[in-house]
């Protein structure tokens, strides 16, 4: 891809993430009523509406997810891309490919830990 | 060697630079934290991935595993991280994603020719027209809701500020 066609998927990435980044913020920290910590409330594994759990078995929340993962290994993976194309001062192939590797790695095991997270009962 | 014409002391050399932006403008600031807050975001989340599939019993589970078994995989996880150096470490992931997506939507902005300066000559010791009073207010809005990010994660995750 071109160096144009990268940065312009980095922007729309970008915004993706500010988008389904908000969703999850506000259904982890926003969410809480003000009592105690996050750790005895919306992290807790179950029970409550807005705990780990429930969100993740919501069809909707669970998508949203899906989308920041997504956008969010587009834009890790290129931004370091990047970053490293600007220390040695060229593109590399090895460097690419490396990062193209870990970048579908996280999102296989992403995915697979919200579709598991959605379809436990 | 690394590339062509490219060695190991070079690509030092230019980390050493672009670390360093102490007697440059602002815009280098700028510059420079939206690269170091990108890389360490980028390690968080590579983190977070494989912490969040820890919640589910880890890498050897493919399947949906009985509700016991995630239950306390995820208990056994918690159990970990919650500790005040993961609580002060994710506060300060808070403030550098609070930095990295207001200072983001500043280089879109500027990127697509939005709430830059007039074009003028350049003036030696004036600052560049690209940073113009709009994007200087928005790289100050960027620290300010960070700190507040910061702050906000701190009292949520120990309860800081209230009694």
């Amino acid at each position: 891809m071109k160096e144009r066609d990268l940065m312009l998927l980095h922007y729309i990435t970008g915004i993706g993430i500010l988008v389904f980044g908000s969703i999850h913020i506000a259904t982890v920290f926003l969410t809480y009523p003000f009592q105690g910590t996050i750790w005895e409330t919306t992290l807790r594994f179950d029970s409550i509406p807005y705990a780990i759990l429930p969100v993740y078995r919501n069809a909707l929340l669970a998508a949203s997810l899906f989308g920041l993962l997504l956008c969010t290994t587009i834009h890790a993976m290129n931004g370091l891309r990047s970053i490293i194309a600007e220390l040695i001062g060229a593109r590399k192939r090895w460097v690419e490919t490396l990062l193209v590797a870990v970048g579908a790695f996280l999102l296989v095991y992403g995915t697979r830990t919200i579709l598991i997270a959605n379809a436990l009962v | 060697m690394l590339a062509r014409g490219v060695g190991r002391s070079s690509v030092f050399q230019t980390l050493k630079v672009m670390l360093t932006p102490g007697r440059y403008g602002l815009e280098r600031w700028s510059y420079v934290l939206q690269r170091v807050s990108g890389v360490v975001v980028s390690l968080y989340f590579i983190a977070h991935v494989l912490e969040t599939g820890n919640f589910v019993g880890g890498i050897t589970v493919w399947g949906v595993p009985e509700y016991s078994f995630a239950e306390r995989a995820y208990e056994e996880t918690v159990k970990l991280l919650k500790n005040p150096v993961f609580d002060v470490g994710l506060a300060v992931i808070g403030f550098l994603v609070a930095l990295h997506t207001i200072n983001g939507i500043r280089l879109i902005l500027a990127h697509f020719g939005f709430s830059l300066g007039r074009p003028r000559r350049p003036e030696p010791f004036s600052p560049p027209p690209s940073f113009s009073t709009k994007q200087r207010a928005i790289f100050w809005l960027s620290i300010s809701l960070a700190v507040f990010a910061l702050l906000y994660t701190l009292d949520s995750l120990m309860r800081v500020f209230r009694p």
